[in-house]
């Protein structure tokens, strides 16, 4: 799994665990890992980039292009009250309808 | 419902959550990413870096989105061409192919793609030609690189980071002296390489000087038989080892394209030489000649 910038606030191992647990080719469940990881790497993109003003979401883009998640993360908590609670939460609310829909799966 | 019907149904509602996901930020934040994209150096081309850049690497793997929701109206991959045409030549197990098994898959894979394949060149073969392919890591091109330096573009950053760096140097050692002195044909060396089993071809004992030399960023075709991706790859490392019950590996880029994955599922290839006495075949994907 690629390690974004809040790779180490965003647990996804339960998640992943869920998916371990269909009975489905590895394969498979590779594909589904990936999706879940885009779904929450958009959601938690979103989150961020509504919170910053234009010029600071151009400053924002650059950080994440440089690949320099510590200074990401310094100028994301001068821009964004709480930005790690404000990530997380946005990452829990994402995996929240994740779970559901593999239980929603699980059941049909 | 039965467990295929899980992971479609899934992968189906996913993918669209992920397209409309993706839709809305592009609402939301659009101007500011196309402004970046086109403002930043290290961005090649405009627009579809964007999305790259918003998107995590299953991206790739995923069909376009027309396929998920008009499955009937799925575009036609002229690659399906290729491997229509080796499906009833390759055989069904992955093992050494017969003297005319090479013949005949040579010739086709030659008037498909429309340059020369051969099993054997100046009288040197490999010990095979159809065998399991398995995940190299990337290489270092010259002294210092590294994973931060490896990648020009943030949407292969985000897509082959994860294979790493091997520790040790490529069978012929570095690419280039230096990043200032390193070349397009450098990098796509090192981008497109696989390691075979040099160390294997019949004769190599006997001739070792002249087959190394022979061996060295020799292209070859690489072709996935199940899809018809072909990719005209170079020889960069020796390996993998017998023990692994593996016959080559290719770069984290071959394997992508070719959609082949290591471990338990590895999948067979096939790799022949090509003849290209004056270099002029490029490295990377190469797509059949044939007309749909």
């Amino acid at each position: 799994m690629v390690k974004h910038f809040y790779s180490f606030i965003v647990e996804t191992d339960t998640l992943f665990m869920e998916i371990d647990s269909l009975e489905i080719s590895d394969h498979e469940k590779e594909h589904l890992k990936s999706l879940a990881e885009s779904n929450i790497h958009h959601a938690v993109l979103d989150s961020v980039l509504s919170k910053l003003s234009e010029l600071d979401k151009d400053i924002f883009l650059e950080f994440i292009n440089s690949k320099n998640h510590e200074r990401t993360w310094k100028f994301l908590n001068t821009k964004i009250r709480n930005a790690e609670d404000h990530i997380k939460n946005a990452a829990a609310e994402i995996k929240k309808e994740l779970f559901k829909d593999i239980h929603e799966a699980k059941k049909s | 419902m039965d467990n295929s019907q899980v992971y479609k149904k899934l992968r189906d509602k996913w993918i669209t959550r992920h397209i409309e996901s993706q839709k809305s930020l592009f609402e939301k934040h659009g101007a500011t990413i196309n402004n970046f994209v086109n403002n930043t150096r290290n961005f090649a081309v405009g627009s579809a870096s964007a999305l790259m850049l918003l998107s995590s690497p299953a991206t790739n793997f995923l069909p376009p989105p027309h396929t998920i929701v008009h499955e009937a109206k799925i575009p036609v991959e002229k690659s399906v061409f290729v491997a229509s045409d080796l499906s009833s030549l390759v055989p069904d197990e992955v093992r050494e192919l017969t003297p005319s098994e090479e013949s005949s898959i040579s010739g086709v894979l030659t008037r498909d793609f429309g340059i020369k394949v051969v099993p054997e060149l100046n009288g040197i073969r490999l010990n095979r030609t159809y065998g399991l392919i398995g995940a190299e890591q990337h290489l270092m091109r010259y002294p210092g690189d590294t994973m931060d330096s490896h990648f020009d573009k943030v949407s292969d950053d985000l897509e082959y980071r994860g294979s790493g760096m091997a520790p040790g140097l490529g069978g012929w050692g570095y690419f280039a002296k230096s990043k200032e002195e390193m070349t397009q044909k450098d990098a796509d060396r090192e981008k497109y390489y696989i390691a075979v089993q040099s160390f294997l071809a019949p004769g190599f004992a006997e001739n070792t000087r002249e087959y190394i030399s022979f061996f060295k960023f020799r292209k070859m075709l690489v072709v996935n038989p199940d899809n018809g991706h072909a990719i005209v790859a170079d020889i960069g490392d020796a390996g993998p080892g017998i023990h692994t019950g593996k016959h080559l590996g290719g770069s984290p880029e071959v394997m992508r394209y070719l959609e082949r994955v290591d471990g338990a599922q590895k999948g067979g290839v096939l790799y022949f030489f090509i003849d290209d006495p004056k270099d002029e075949i490029p490295l990377g994907p190469i797509e059949t000649k044939q007309e749909i």
